[in-house]
């Protein structure tokens, strides 16, 4: 009689169990939505042949881009790039660099 | 004197009544258990004509500033969106759990906002500033400047026209 009763209990169990978990996963939200992060402008996606500069949106969309571009231009170590060696970067394709003002170039001395 | 003491009866008898129907817990307050019609109807009306009243002399300042919509918009991504939701964003767990359910203000206003743009943009800052009692809407004018709840509105008023990426770049910080 006891064991009788220990399986019907264990039988229920067996399917309670799995079927309480799972439809507690199904109902529950995913717990990444409350973790906010803050994220930075994603302006690789902005199409600038498209965008009316008398839209404030689009106005306020280069405004945003161009303050975070400055701002990793700033972080970066220029002080650092001095020791650069040109002579070492091969490939560089010099006829596509157009606009550059040579005369403001730093002259590597040997 | 016949009329004062029948007045006072009433007047005992609707006391009563009330009381019985407070402590009596009969009252379900549960937010997944929605209001009749009869009574969502009272309190929106309510709330509209309230909100309508105290809104109208409120002077609106030009909403078409980019600096407005960069301001505003980091303001509603922590501060509105989990709410009344943005681009790309159709439900969360706050609009679907919260009675009444928050406007989804992605959407265009005419689908669910009566009112020239002034009125609305006035209703919004004051919504905004003041709160709406028991609804889950916070008073942002106690930790917020009105400079700062006019950069929403501005934000507000644009939402419905962006896109998610747009979204995204306006919201994000610097």
């Amino acid at each position: 009689m006891k064991t009788n009763f220990i399986k019907t209990v264990g039988k229920i169990a067996l399917i309670l169990v799995p079927a309480i978990t799972l439809s507690m996963n199904a109902s529950a939200h995913d717990p990444k939505m409350h973790a906010k992060k803050a994220e930075k402008a994603d302006c690789s996606k902005m199409d600038h042949s498209k965008m009316d500069m008398k839209d404030p949106v689009a106005v306020a969309m280069m405004k945003k881009c161009m303050k975070q571009s400055k701002s990793s231009m700033e972080k970066m170590d220029h002080s650092k790039m001095k020791e650069m060696d040109h002579s070492k970067m091969k490939g560089m394709d010099h006829s596509k660099m157009k606009g550059m003002d040579h005369s403001k170039m730093e002259k590597k001395e040997n | 004197m016949k009329a004062l003491k029948i007045l006072l009866i009433l007047l005992l008898l609707g006391g009563a009544s009330a009381a019985t129907v407070m402590y009596s817990g009969i009252v379900n307050v549960a937010a997944d258990e929605p209001h009749s019609d009869i009574v969502y109807w009272l309190l929106e009306e309510t709330r509209e004509a309230s909100i309508k009243k105290s809104a109208q002399h409120i002077k609106v300042p030009d909403l078409e500033s980019p600096e407005l919509l960069l301001m505003g918009g980091a303001d509603y991504e922590y501060m509105c969106s989990s709410c009344h939701l943005k681009p790309g964003l159709e439900e969360s767990d706050m609009s679907i759990g919260l009675y009444p359910q928050p406007p989804n203000l992605s959407i265009s206003h005419e689908t669910h906002q009566h009112g020239t743009d002034e009125e609305l943009a006035r209703k919004n800052f004051w919504v905004i500033k003041h709160g709406i009692k028991a609804s889950g809407m916070p008073a942002w004018g106690k930790t917020h400047s009105d400079e700062r709840i006019w950069a929403m509105v501005a934000f507000i008023k644009r939402l419905p026209t962006l896109t998610p990426e747009q979204y995204q770049v306006l919201t994000a910080i610097d």
